[in-house]
C-alpha cells in the first residue's frame, strides 16, 4: 500500500493502538469487520505500563481524587472480572502472557494505616472482592521479603501481574493474522464528520493523507480529548506522565504485587527475575515532542520507598527507568457510542487501564456489533460529558 | 609504603594480585577468563575493560554483580564467579537511617577526568572558578592518560604517556581543582542537577555550569564468537597493560581500524606477548595518501614519531600485517580461540580469501562511539556525521551546547582523539569560566585554538588514511548475538522486521534488544544503522534507543535517599 497523497477507506477506523484499541480491533475483525488501526507510536500507557493487574482500590487514587471514590466503588466489580478476562484472552490467543494471580498486598506501617485498610477491606468485601487482613506473623510466612517497618497488610487474592511486553507482542501477531490494517507511526491530526455525499468520517493525517471510515472509534488515551475537540466535542482526558524503574534480575523473591496503604508504590517481580518499581510517581513532558522524561525527585523517592519496604533489594542495581503517559478522566471508563455524533465511539478505560483493557474492548465491541453489551453500562457512557 | 602484593580468593582458590590492580587484571594474570555465566548459561569475561559492557560481573564480598574491571584489589577480597539471577543476601540487620545526599555547588562541574576534562578544569580554575571534576574511576587520566596502578620490581615503569598525564593531573591539583574519584554521574537533569553515586552512596551536584567530558567507548564488531571469553576490545587489552602491566594472553591477535591497534601491538610485544597478526580494515597506506601523511607530519610530528616507533617494534617482532582484512568469526577450540580473517565486505564464496589463526586472546578495535548518554538524556541537540558514522554534539566554538549552562568537550562530542580533546578542553574550560564572569587570558585562548585546529587537521588526515566502509551486516548470520546482555540473536531482529516493524523502540519491546545492563551501548548503533539502511533514512538524535537515566546501573542502596514525606 502506498501512502503519499492517498485516500484510504475502511469500514471501521480506530485511533489509538494501545491495549484497548488493539484488542478492540481484534474483536471487530474476528466478527468479520474490516478495521484500520492507527497509532502515532508515541509513548502511551500500554507500552509503558508495569503489568500490574490491579483489583483492590488503589490508595493513590483514593487520596489524589477523593471525589472519585464513589465512582471507583461502582466500577470495582469490573476489576476481578477484567483479570479473569485476561486469563481467558490468553487462552484464546494461545499465548503466554506470564500471567500470575498470586494476590496483591497493600502494606501498612502504622495502626492508623492498618485501620484504613480494615475499613477498605470491609467495603471491598461487600462489593464482591476476595480480601483479607494479615498480621506480621502471616506476612513472615507469606512475604518474608517485607522489611521490619511493615506491621500488617491487606491481601487481595484476585490481584496479579503479567508481562505487557509479551502481551503486546502476542496481540500484534493476532491482529496481523486477522488482517487488521496497521498504520503505525501515523498521527491523526483532525476528524471530520462527512456531509451529504457520503456517510461516516474523514480522518486527516500529515502530508494531506486521509482515511474515510463508516465508523470511528477514539481509543487514543490522553490524545482522545484533542481529537474529539476537532469534532466540537468535549471529553476532558488528561495526560498524566508517570515513571517506572526496573532492576537487573535476581532469584524469585517477590511473588505478590505489593502496594502501600499510604504511599505511592508498586513493587513486583517479572518472570525474568527483574524487579519493577513504580506506583505513579510523576514524570515531566519535555522538549518539542513533549517526551515523557524521568524526574530526579520521583526516582529518588520511588526507589527509597521500595528499599524501605523490601530492604534486601539494596544491592540490586536499577538498570533503567522510563516514563510514559497515563490517561485520567474522572476515574471511570468512557466506553460506548457518542451521545452527539452517530457512528462515533469512545474506548477509554478507567484507572489501571491496562488491567481493564481487554474486558473494556469486549464491552465496546459488543456495543458496536450488537447495539448493546447485554448489561447496563450507563455508568461509562460518554453522555456525562459533552461527547 | 604498601606491600606490592595482595592475595584474595576466587571461588575459594587463592589468587595473588599486584596491590591496586583491577580484579579483571589479577584474574587474567591467573589465567581465569570466565567471570560470569549468562541467563542461557554462556560464559563471559572482560570485554570493554572500562565499565560499560557489564560482562565482567563477579560477586565481591557478598555483593552481587560487581564489575571486575572497575574493582581494585586493595585488600583481601572474597570473589566468586557470578551467575544469572542469583538469590540476594539477607538485608542488613540495622541499616542506618537514610539521609538526603550532600549537595555540592561549584562554579563548574566537569564530568570525566580524561584529557578533555582535566584541560577544561585547569583553564576554568586558572580563570578563578571553583572546579570539581567527578570521575567514575579511582584515578584521573581518562583513557589516554590512564595511570599505572601497580608497583614492583617486575613492573615496567611508567612511560612518557603516563608521565605526561601525571604532570597534567598534578598541575590541576596544584591549581586547586578538586577531584572526586569513584563517583559515577548516573543522571543529568535539565542542565542543573547532576546525580551520582559513589562509595558512600548518593551524591548531588548543582553547579553554575557543567562540562560533559565523558569520552568514548569502543564500537562493537558483532561477528560470530564476539562474546567468547578472551575476545575483548583493544582498549580493554590496553587497560590491562597500561594500568596493571598485565597481558590478555600469550598469543594474541589484534584486529580493527586505526592506529591504536598498532600501539597496542607494540605495547603487548614489550610485555612479552606473541602478537601473531594485526588485521587492519583499511587499505595499506600507499603513495596516493602522501598528502595525508605530509599533513599529519606537519600537524603532529610527535604522534607520527610514536606511530613509526610502534610500527618498527611490530615489524621486528614479526607481527603479520593484513590490510583490508577483518575478523569474520571466532570459535572456541579447547582453551584457545580460532580466528577467521577475511575481506571487509561480505560476499559469497570468499572462503579461499580467508586466513585462520589460533590464539589465546583476540583484541577488537574498530573505532569508537561517543559516550553522549548524559548529553542526549538532558535533551542536548545532536546531528549525525555520516563520514564518521556517529552522532556529534551541536556546539559553538566555546563548547556551548543547545542547553544553557551545559558545555561538552572531547570524544563524547564525536571522536577527535586525545590531543584534540586536550586542546578543546582548554577552550571549553575557558569559555565556561568566561561566561560565569571570570577573566580569561586571550593570548592563551588563541594558542589553544591554534593547537586545536592543528590536531583537527591531523585527525582528518589520519582518518582519510584509515578510511573503510564500516561494519558489513552481511558478516552476521542469524545465530549471531547482536545484543550481548539479553542474548538477542540477529535472526530475532530479522523476525521482528519481517512483521513490518519499523520503529527501533517497537523492535526493542518485541525482542528485548537493548534492554540489558549495558543499555544498548553496543547493539544500539548496529541496530540503528541497520534500520536506517533498510528504511532509507539517516540516523539522527531520536532514531536510536531513547536515552534514559541511570546511564550506568546503580544499586538501589545508592539511589535511595531520605524517606519522602
Ligand atoms: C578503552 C579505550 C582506550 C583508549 N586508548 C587510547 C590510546 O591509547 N590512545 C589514544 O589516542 N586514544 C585512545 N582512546 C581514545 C580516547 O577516547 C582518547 O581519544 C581520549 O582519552 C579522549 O579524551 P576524553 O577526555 O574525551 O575522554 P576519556 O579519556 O575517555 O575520559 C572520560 C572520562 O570520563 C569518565 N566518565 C564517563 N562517564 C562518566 C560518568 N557518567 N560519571 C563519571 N565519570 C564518567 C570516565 O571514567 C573517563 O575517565 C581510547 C579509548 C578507549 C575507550
Ligand atoms: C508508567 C505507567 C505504568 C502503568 N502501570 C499500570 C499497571 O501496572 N497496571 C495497569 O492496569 N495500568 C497501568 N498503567 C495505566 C495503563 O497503562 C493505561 O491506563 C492503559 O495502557 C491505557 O490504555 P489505552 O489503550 O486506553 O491507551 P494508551 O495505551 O495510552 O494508548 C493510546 C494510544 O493512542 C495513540 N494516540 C494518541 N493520540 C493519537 C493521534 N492523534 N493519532 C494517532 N495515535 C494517537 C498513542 O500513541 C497511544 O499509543 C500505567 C501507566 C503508566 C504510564
Ligand atoms: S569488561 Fe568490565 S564492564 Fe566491560
Amino acid at each position: 500500500m502506498t501512502r503519499t497523497g492517498e485516500v484510504w477507506r475502511s469500514e471501521i477506523a480506530i485511533v489509538g493502538g494501545g491495549i484497548l484499541g488493539s484488542v478492540l480491533a481484534g474483536f471487530l475483525a474476528e466478527a468479520g469487520r474490516q478495521v484500520t488501526l492507527i497509532d502515532s507510536g508515541e509513548t502511551g500507557g500500554s507500552t509503558a505500563n508495569a503489568g500490574s493487574l490491579h483489583v483492590q482500590m488503589q490508595s493513590r487514587f483514593m487520596r489524589l481524587y477523593p471525589e472519585h471514590v464513589p465512582g471507583m466503588e461502582r466500577q470495582l466489580p469490573l476489576y476481578p472480572r477484567a483479570v479473569r478476562f485476561w486469563r481467558e484472552f490468553e487462552r484464546e490467543l494461545g499465548a503466554d502472557f506470564d500471567l500470575k494471580v498470586n494476590g496483591g498486598l497493600m502494606v501498612a506501617e502504622s495502626p492508623d494505616q492498618l485501620e484504613f485498610l480494615k475499613r477498605k477491606a470491609d467495603r471491598e468485601r461487600e462489593l464482591g472482592l476476595s480480601v483479607d487482613i494479615l498480621d506480621r506473623t502471616d506476612l513472615d510466612r507469606l512475604a518474608p521479603y517485607l522489611g521490619p517497618a511493615v506491621i500488617g497488610a491487606e491481601i487481595c487474592h484476585d490481584e496479579g501481574k503479567l508481562n505487557p511486553l509479551k502481551c503486546n507482542r502476542a496481540i500484534r501477531d493476532w491482529l496481523q493474522r486477522l488482517g487488521v490494517t496497521l498504520l503505525e507511526g501515523v498521527r491523526a491530526l483532525s476528524l471530520e464528520q462527512n456531509g451529504a455525499a457520503y456517510s461516516g468520517f474523514t480522518l486527516h493525517f500529515p502530508d494531506g493523507e486521509r482515511l474515510h471510515a463508516e465508523k470511528l472509534v477514539l481509543a487514543a488515551g490522553a490524545g482522545t480529548g484533542a481529537l474529539a475537540a476537532t469534532l466540537g466535542l468535549n471529553l476532558p482526558t488528561r495526560a498524566e506522565p508517570l515513571h517506572m524503574n526496573i532492576t537487573e534480575a535476581t532469584a524469585p523473591m517477590i511473588g505478590h504485587l505489593v502496594q502501600h496503604a499510604d504511599r505511592m508504590i508498586t513493587l513486583k517481580q517479572f518472570s525474568t527475575g527483574q524487579i519493577v518499581i513504580g506506583g505513579g510517581w510523576p514524570a515531566d513532558l519535555r522538549g518539542p515532542r513533549a517526551h515523557p522524561t524521568v524526574r530526579l525527585d520521583s526516582l529518588t523517592a520511588n526507589t527509597t520507598l521500595a528499599l524501605h519496604i523490601a530492604p534486601s533489594i539494596a544491592p540490586l542495581r536499577v538498570i533503567r527507568t522510563w516514563a510514559g503517559v497515563n490517561t485520567s478522566v474522572d476515574g471511570k471508563g468512557v466506553l460506548g457510542p457518542s451521545s452527539r455524533v452517530p457512528g462515533l465511539y469512545y474506548a477509554v478505560p478507567g484507572d489501571a487501564g491496562y488491567t481493564l483493557g481487554p474486558l473494556s474492548a469486549r464491552l465496546v465491541a459488543d456495543m458496536m456489533l450488537n447495539g448493546d453489551a447485554g448489561e447496563d453500562l450507563d455508568d461509562y457512557s460518554p453522555r456525562r460529558f459533552t461527547a | 609504603m604498601d606491600a606490592p602484593l595482595q592475595t584474595f580468593t576466587y571461588n575459594g582458590q587463592t589468587v595473588t594480585a599486584r596491590r591496586g590492580e583491577s580484579l579483571a587484571a589479577a584474574l587474567t594474570a591467573a589465567g581465569i577468563r570466565t567471570f560470569r555465566t549468562t541467563a542461557k548459561g554462556a560464559e563471559r569475561g572482560i570485554f570493554c575493560g572500562m565499565g560499560v559492557c557489564q560482562d565482567c560481573l563477579v560477586e565481591v564480598d557478598g555483593k552481587p554483580n560487581q564489575r571486575a574491571c572497575m574493582t581494585k584489589v586493595n585488600g583481601p577480597l572474597v570473589v566468586s564467579q557470578e551467575a544469572h539471577a542469583r538469590p540476594l543476601p539477607p538485608a542488613e540487620a540495622n541499616p542506618s537511617p537514610r539521609q538526603a545526599p550532600a549537595v555540592e555547588r561549584p562554579d563548574v562541574l566537569i564530568i570525566g577526568a580524561g584529557p578533555a576534562g582535566i584541560a577544561a578544569a585547569i583553564e576554568a580554575r586558572r580563570a578563578g572558578a571553583s572546579v570539581i571534576v567527578a570521575d567514575e574511576r579511582a584515578k584521573a587520566g581518562g583513557q589516554y592518560y590512564k595511570q599505572l596502578d601497580v608497583k614492583g620490581s617486575d613492573v615496567a615503569p611508567p612511560d612518557p604517556q603516563h608521565a605526561k598525564g601525571a604532570q597534567l593531573i598534578a598541575e590541576a591539583v596544584a591549581l586547586g581543582v578538586e577531584f572526586r574519584h569513584d563517583i559515577t554521574i548516573w543522571g543529568a537533569f535539565e542542565g542543573r542537577q547532576y546525580a551520582g553515586s559513589g562509595p558512600s552512596g548518593a551524591v548531588r551536584f548543582e553547579p553554575r555550569a557543567a562540562i560533559i567530558a565523558t569520552g568514548a567507548y569502543e564500537r562493537p564488531w558483532p561477528v560470530p564468537g564476539w562474546t567468547l571469553p578472551g575476545v575483548m576490545t583493544t582498549g580493554a587489552a590496553q587497560t590491562l597493560w597500561r594500568t596493571a602491566r598485565r597481558i590478555p594472553g600469550k598469543r594474541v591477535l589484534i584486529a580493527g581500524n586505526g592506529p591504536l591497534n598498532l600501539q597496542l601491538a607494540a605495547e603487548l610485544v614489550s610485555g612479552g606477548c606473541e602478537v601473531v597478526a594485526i588485521a587492519e580494515a583499511a587499505a595499506s597506506p600507499s603513495i596516493l595518501e602522501a598528502g595525508s601523511l605530509a599533513q599529519m607530519l606537519l600537524s603532529a610530528p610527535d604522534l607520527i614519531r610514536d606511530g613509526l616507533a610502534y610500527q618498527k617494534v611490530a615489524r621486528k617482532a614479526g607481527v603479520g600485517m593484513h590490510y583490508k582484512t577483518v575478523v569474520r568469526k571466532i570459535e572456541q577450540e579447547g582453551q584457545a580461540l580460532r580466528v577467521t580473517l577475511g575481506p571487509a565486505v561480505a560476499k559469497a564464496g570468499t572462503a579461499s580469501e580467508e586466513t585462520n589463526y589460533t590464539v589465546d586472546a583476540v583484541c577488537l578495535g574498530y573505532g569508537f562511539e561517543p559516550a553522549n548518554e548524559l548529553l542526549r538524556g538532558m535533551g542536548v541537540d545532536h546531528a549525525f556525521d555520516p563520514v564518521r558514522r556517529q552522532l556529534v554534539t551541536i556546539r559553538d566554538d566555546g563548547g556551548r551546547t543547545s542547553l544553557p549552562g551545559v558545555y561538552a568537550a572531547g570524544d563524547c562530542t564525536g571522536l577527535g582523539g586525545a590531543k584534540a580533546a586536550l586542546a578543546e578542553g582548554a577552550i571549553v574550560g575557558a569559555a565556561a569560566a568566561a561566561d560565569l564572569g571570570f577573566g580569561v587570558d586571550p593570548l592563551h585562548l588563541a594558542a589553544s585554538r591554534r593547537n586545536l585546529a592543528r590536531h583537527r587537521r591531523f585527525q582528518k588526515a589520519l582518518w582519510s588514511l584509515y578510511k573503510f566502509g564500516g561494519f558489513d551486516s552481511g558478516l552476521i548470520d542469524s545465530e549471531t548475538l547482536i545484543c550481548r546482555c539479553e542474548e538477542v540473536k540477529f535472526g530475532d531482529i530479522e523476525d521482528a522486521l519481517a512483521t513490518d516493524m519499523r520503529m527501533i523502540g517497537a523492535v526493542k519491546r518485541q525482542t528485548r534488544v537493548g534492554m540489558g545492563r549495558c543499555q544498548g551501548r553496543y547493539c544500539g548503533p548496529v541496530l540503528d544503522t541497520l534500520l536506517a539502511g533498510r528504511f532509507g533514512y539517516e540516523r539522527h538524535d531520536l532514531s536510536g534507543f531513547a536515552p534514559r537515566v541511570p546511564v550506568r546501573p546503580v544499586a538501589i542502596a545508592d539511589l535511595a535517599a531520605e524517606m519522602p514525606s
